[in-house]
């Protein structure tokens, strides 16, 4: 008998060769053709508009679909040198790290040690060995001693999110896959996140799906994109294919960093520099160096590039339409989150409500709304809506087109749902149940059936942007705008401080159980020891913002 | 206190308790066995005496049928009087009815006794290390006692949706007619849960038959000796006196 030959350093630990994969009873593959690649040590980010099957080709990887989810997959995927479909999922568990895009698709319910414990009990582990990973994984993931025993279904949306990837992390699999792991952490937790999973020294490859590129991008060694059917259409090193391909990738309402657009902006007028910027800063440093004539060349340029990515208008604020006084907030039967806090929101403004996870932000946003009753102080206005963090919960119809019909007078239907489907781009699954739907379309849907009424003076978003491409953001961001022009008043919760800046009229920080800062966002979110103590990060415009107001017209 | 106690002498001393309620047919029996049930709970647990006393009362309307026949009508039901000719130990000097009544509330007040000091976790961990529970029995009973209370949170989310749509804060209980037409949207919910935990219990690596470690599971202590001692000489004495 002789012995195997050994595996070249660089051969793939991961691959996914001619992969398409249908659902039963689909008329087209829900992604696919897919042949890709990841060796040891790299870091690389899948890309593609919602919808597009990434978290599907994800869940292939170790047969997740089609031996649990049913599903027809061609092609072959292979882990290491070995078939994938050979074994079955839970027997790839010591080898791919899975970070499901919905974090109680990570986690099953237990304690957060026990969540945290269970990879590694499945593996047998001496229970010392266990308690001592257990332990540092809690440490590099910044959770807290005291929640060891706390269940994780009563934990917030990000604090689920922060439990789910220590318990992802402490499999220390040679290759971690990451459906967008920082969608509800704030921004503060998500660098420290993101240095974690894509900084670390080491030879486990990284395959993850995000869409806040610009605080990872530096750290991304190779991207692929899919386009809206499912097919690979772009794969390389992520500065050359977004300085390359970028006007395309906008077109496909596919992320691309925020320093690719001021890039190409710059580039258009021949004043790009050599390399492609991966930062911000490096952005600002090549505009400081540039000789005076072209920097006002390039002073335009930015400012208009700066101008299309925040619309918000000089918008006039009108009545109150709700408000808070010295109330204590508290959700359904739970105890007081925040307390002795005021509040107003007035007509035709846009208020972002930003803090660290579990600050009460949620609790704060349906306090507003007036659904959920004050344990102190008093409520004055109108009855709002809200659109829900996680978005099933808004659901309550049998199927997409339904639910829009269930949001609009009878007399207002007609071709008004047509138009709905359209503007949010969910013409091709109008038949489909809405828990069928990627997060991205549920998350629009949820957002559509809210914004089609003009029941509601008041609105409030709860992590609007969680899961949306750029185009869906794009759409979120121009209705909120036509919203508050109408003279709606809209309330925004929100972990993206560039997002945040580019929509509300006035921003609200929220720590240590109560009001830590109101004002304007652009004052807000230069003060670095507040975004500090809330757990926040300067938008990753900033820089050039700052670049603006230095150089004179 | 009985807190922390490991589970499964815990359940053992419990079951032999229910055990002898069944098969001792004694009013005096029953009645100490409520007393020390409760006694139990208010003083060293530092339970409600209110909770402990609302907790009897479903237990109390199981037994009620038997205590409306001697009480009310002044005779005893044929299955009382049968039970009572049937069980081994103890004669029924005063009204069978009145025996299961109080009989039913005994074995309800140690079953809560047992429920209210011990942790689910912990139970199960114990089965699954001393009493060789496959984990994934195991684990779809963690899954079914966690889904209590996140059907509760599920049906509070389904409600503030609803309560938007009528454009009014939802009633602090729901009514009769919101409980029914909740029942479908949560059985979805619990089939939906159940599926996503089993894919990440999958993915993680939870296979039938695998050997695997459980951490933190309850370790047997000299404490949990003395407490089974203890509590056969209570049993034993509590016998004694009311038979």
């Amino acid at each position: 008998m002789t012995a195997a030959p050994p595996r070249p350093p660089d051969a793939p630990l991961a691959q996914w060769d001619g992969v398409t994969v249908r659902y039963p009873h689909a008329r087209r593959d829900a992604v696919g053709p897919v042949s890709l690649a990841i060796r040891p040590g790299e870091r690389m980010l899948l890309l593609g508009p919602s919808g597009s099957g990434k978290s599907t080709l994800l869940q292939t990887l170790t047969g997740t679909i089609p031996r649990t989810t049913p599903a027809t997959v061609t092609g072959k995927v292979r882990i290491g040198a070995a078939n994938a479909a050979d074994r079955p999922p839970s027997a790839w568990a010591d080898t791919v790290a899975q970070f499901f895009q919905d974090a109680d698709q990570t986690l099953t319910g237990l304690r957060a040690a026990d969540e945290i414990a269970f990879a590694l009990e499945n593996r047998g582990l001496p229970e010392t060995v266990i308690e001592r990973r257990v332990r540092e994984a809690m440490a590099r993931t910044g959770l807290p001693e005291d929640w060891r025993d706390r269940r994780t279904s009563t934990l917030s949306g990000g604090e689920k999110q922060l439990v789910a990837l220590a318990a992802t992390l402490v499999a220390d699999a040679p290759v971690f896959v990451a459906d967008e792991p920082t969608a509800s952490l704030a921004p503060a937790v998500a660098r420290r996140v993101y240095d974690l999973v894509l900084r670390s020294p080491g030879q486990n490859a990284v395959l993850i799906v995000d869409h806040r590129l610009d605080t990872m991008i530096g750290a991304i060694d190779r991207i692929a994109i899919l386009d809206d059917r499912g097919a690979l259409i772009l794969e390389g090193a992520p500065a050359s294919v977004f300085r390359a391909h970028g006007d395309r990738l906008d077109s496909h309402g596919i992320w691309t960093p925020l320093v690719n657009r001021f890039d190409r902006a710059l580039g258009r007028i021949g004043l790009s520099p050599d390399e492609p910027p991966l930062t911000m800063d490096a952005l600002a440093r090549h505009l400081e160096g540039l000789p005076a004539e072209a920097r006002m060349k390039a002073r335009k340029a930015v400012a208009e590039a700066a101008t299309s990515m925040l619309p918000r208008q000089n918008r006039t604020a009108g009545r109150t339409v709700a408000a808070l006084h010295r109330a204590a907030c508290a959700p359904l039967f739970g105890p007081t989150v925040l307390d002795d806090l005021s509040l107003q929101v007035r007509a035709g403004e846009v208020v972002g409500i930003v803090g660290s996870n579990g600050a009460g932000k949620s609790t704060l946003g349906a306090s507003l709304a007036g659904l959920l009753r004050l344990k102190a102080g008093r409520r004055d206005g109108a009855p709002g809506a809200i659109a829900f963090q996680n978005p099933e919960n808004q659901f309550l119809e049998a199927s997409v087109r339904d639910e829009l019909a269930a949001s609009l007078p009878k007399a207002a239907r007609g071709d008004r749902i047509s138009r709905i489907l359209a503007r949010w781009r969910l013409e091709g699954v109008s038949r489909q149940h809405p828990y069928e739907l990627s997060q991205g379309q549920k998350r629009r849907l949820a957002l559509a059936c809210l914004t089609a009424t003009d029941r509601w003076p008041l609105l409030v978003l709860d992590e609007p942007t969680c899961g949306l491409d750029a185009s869906g953001v794009r759409t979120v961001t121009d209705t909120i705008c036509e919203l508050a022009g109408d003279g709606r008043a809209i309330a925004v919760i929100t972990h993206d401080m560039d997002f945040a800046l580019a929509v509300c009229d006035r921003l609200v920080v929220l720590a240590d159980g109560g009001l830590l800062a109101e004002g304007a966002p652009a004052d807000i979110l230069r003060d670095a020891d507040l975004l500090a103590r809330a757990d926040l990060a300067p938008p990753a415009m900033l820089p050039v913002l700052d670049w603006l107001e230095r150089v004179p017209c | 206190m009985l807190n922390g106690l490991h589970p499964l002498p815990k359940l053992v001393v419990c079951l032999v308790w229910i055990l002898g309620s069944i098969l001792i047919f004694d009013l005096g029996f029953q009645l100490a066995t409520i007393g020390l049930a409760a006694g139990v709970l208010i003083v060293l647990e530092r339970r409600s005496p209110f909770l402990v006393i609302a907790l009897m009362v479903p237990f109390a309307l199981f037994g009620f049928g038997f205590l409306t026949t001697s009480v009310l009508f002044r005779q005893d039901s044929g299955f009382a009087l049968q039970m009572a000719a049937e069980t081994p130990f103890g004669a029924p000097a005063v009204s069978a009815g009145l025996i299961l009544f109080f009989r039913a509330i005994a074995c309800g007040m140690v079953s809560a006794l047992f429920v209210l000091t011990t942790d689910p976790g912990a139970l199960i961990k114990a089965l699954m290390v001393h009493w060789r529970l496959p984990p994934s029995v195991g684990f779809a009973l963690f899954q079914a006692l966690n889904l209590v209370p996140d059907l509760g949170r599920e049906m509070q989310q389904i409600r503030l949706a609803r309560a938007m749509r009528r454009g009014r804060p939802p009633r602090r209980v729901p009514g009769p007619a919101e409980l029914l037409s909740l029942i479908v949207p949560l059985l979805a919910y619990a089939i939906r849960r159940a599926g996503r935990s089993a894919l990440a219990m999958e993915a993680r690596g939870l296979a039938p038959g695998a050997r695997r470690t459980v951490t933190n599971a309850p370790s047997l202590t000299r404490r949990d000796g003395a407490f089974v001692i203890a509590s056969g000489l209570v049993f034993l004495l509590t016998l004694l006196i009311s038979v």
